[in-house]
């Protein structure tokens, strides 16, 4: 089986994030890249299931440095080869840009049996680019999936999927098909020494734009299908108090008041 | 929306057996409803959806699209978009009007910020609306809604067959009904630590909880896990420690009666929702918070 994985890089959870002049986005020159959470998911299921069924994983990303950087973790994890989505073009894409630009890399790779993405991603965090993806490549898809069991014999898949109210269910798609994978499916491993030694010798792809055959009006901003008026940090709408003092005082003042004021007890 | 842009509103209603649900729509404050009943529409699959309301939303040519920002309206909206080639802005919790622009709103950064949109191009534009971000039991009665039957054209029906629906596992920590809950989040740093939430929850006579990044890292089995894909509750008190937020966390806790939150970072979303704030370290407060329980017990 061939199993692609996407991998988006984000801003380290832990940084402070900061809004640019233009409040379009944040200030992201200075900060730490790392793959967003869902798609470490997505990476260690597509990492097993070669284990079980052979063949190969190729991690995919689109950016400059930090993108190279979570594919180079990637390839150390244990994927076979990597493909850079690289091209100064490829900036102020949407999640529609984005989905195509990776359905053409997939198409010019020769396409691939399972397509892995993180259910949603820890920066814009809509959760639409795995699903646009496979309306692109024009097969058939699964969200929010907390577990897989593939037949490429068979040519199917079976997606346990995660719905709300505590329900799961389980579906039965044809391959190829794109599979969106929930947080928590699994414990994603930690690249070893050996793996990462390893990196050096695996195949890493660059390609751009034209590489890709995209027209400029549909790689990056130009094919994106919304723009950015205002990023800006949420007014506060609710009315909560905060209660000051040392940690003892506080907490003092905090039983206080959930006694007396709010009288839950 | 329809009223603030001059738009009639439809409702689009999917399925086998549309009728009962096309009868009560009828009799709300809307336009018409459009009913696409067909056996094979009976299942849901994404692909029969896109192919009908592709074909619909050519002819209709509406404005705009609202879909419900759920599992199943996420499941195939994107891909409406994709075959449509038009915008679709996911996750929205506002509107605005701004001449005949729209502009809406969502949020990112697991709701730290939001980003206010601009769509491009010629409508229909297509957007999901979070839950609980506009009151749906606003829908008027008192209309005499026109009900348009329309076939469902399906040309290319794909595979995708249902094995079993069945309830996720749930543990002995059945949450819904715990009058106090402590829970806790990331902010805890590792296992261990978890004990603090637990030593205050014993001293409080409360309910343990915790936020998906917990249960995920496997600090405590999925039984405790509160918000869209664990729990919903609706306790008394609701102590949120270490939790920052994010949207999936307080659509499960936010119709508590009196919300806590400790938490070191002032900007975490959780704050939006709480009654009550520390602002400072969970590492101190909690100890703090325990002692002062501990002491009540027993005087």
């Amino acid at each position: 089986m061939k199993i692609i994985s996407c991998i988006k890089p984000v801003p380290d959870p832990a940084s402070r994030l900061i809004i640019n002049e233009t409040k379009t986005w944040i200030k992201d020159q200075d900060l730490t890249f790392v793959a967003s959470e869902a798609d470490s998911y997505a990476l260690e299921e597509a990492l097993r299931l070669k284990e079980k069924h052979g063949g190969e994983v190729v991690v995919i990303s689109m950016g400059g440095e930090e993108a190279a950087r979570v594919l180079r973790s990637g390839l150390a994890m244990g994927a076979d080869r990597a493909i850079h989505l690289l091209d100064p073009k490829f900036k102020g894409a949407d999640e529609f840009a984005a989905a195509a630009a990776l359905a053409s890399a997939i198409e010019k790779d020769g396409g691939a049996n399972l397509v892995l993405a993180g259910v949603q991603s820890d920066d814009l965090g809509t959760g639409m680019t795995g699903t646009m993806l496979a309306e692109f490549l024009g097969c058939a898809h699964a969200t929010v999936v907390v577990g897989v069991d593939a037949y490429p014999d068979r040519n199917t898949v079976m997606a346990r999927r995660e719905l709300e109210g505590g329900i799961n269910e389980t579906i039965e798609r044809p391959l190829p098909a794109v599979l969106t994978i929930q947080f928590g499916i699994n414990q994603p491993r930690y690249a070893s020494l050996k793996g990462i030694m390893a990196t050096k010798k695996k195949e890493f792809k660059a390609w751009s734009a034209a590489d890709l055959g995209l027209p400029d009006e549909a790689a990056g901003k130009p094919g994106a299908m919304y723009e950015v008026k205002e990023i800006a940090i949420p007014e506060r709408k609710s009315k909560v108090e905060i209660i000051g003092g040392t940690p003892g005082e506080a907490a003092a003042t905090l039983v206080e008041k959930l006694r007396k004021e709010a009288k839950v007890f | 929306m329809g009223r603030d842009f001059a738009q009639p509103v439809t409702a689009v209603v999917l399925g086998s057996g549309t009728a009962a649900l096309a009868d009560e729509l009828k009799t709300r404050k809307i336009e018409r409803v459009i009913t696409v009943e067909d056996a094979q529409l009976a299942e849901y699959n994404p692909d029969s959806y896109v192919q009908v309301l592709k074909a619909i939303l050519e002819k209709e040519r509406p404005f705009l699209v609202v879909i419900g920002h759920t599992t199943q309206g996420m499941d195939f909206a994107p891909r409406l978009s994709v075959a449509l080639r038009k915008p679709l802005i996911a996750g929205c919790v506002e509107y605005e009007k701004q001449g005949d622009r729209l502009i809406l709103t969502r949020q990112i950064f697991n709701a730290k910020m939001n980003m206010k949109t601009i769509l491009r191009g010629e409508p229909p534009y297509l957007a999901t609306a979070s839950p609980g971000a506009f009151p749906g039991d606003e829908l008027e009665i008192g209309g005499n809604a026109e009900v348009v039957s329309v076939p469902a054209e399906i040309p290319t029906a794909s595979r995708r067959k249902m094995i079993e629906r069945v309830e996720a596992p749930k543990g002995k920590a059945d949450l819904t009904a715990a009058p106090i809950i402590v829970s806790g989040g990331r902010g805890l740093k590792e296992k261990q630590n978890f004990n603090l939430i637990f030593e205050l929850a014993e001293a409080m006579g409360a309910s343990v909880g915790a936020s998906r990044p917990v249960v995920d890292s496997e600090w405590l089995p999925r039984e405790y896990q509160i918000g869209s894909s664990g729990q919903t509750v609706s306790p008394r008190l609701y102590i949120a420690v270490g939790i920052s937020g994010a949207i999936q966390h307080l659509v499960g806790m936010q119709t508590s009666r009196c919300i806590v939150a400790i938490n070191k970072d002032a900007e975490a979303p959780i704050f939006k929702v709480a009654h009550y704030g520390i602002v400072d370290d969970l590492f101190k407060v909690v100890p703090a918070l325990t002692k002062i329980f501990k002491d009540l017990k027993h005087s």
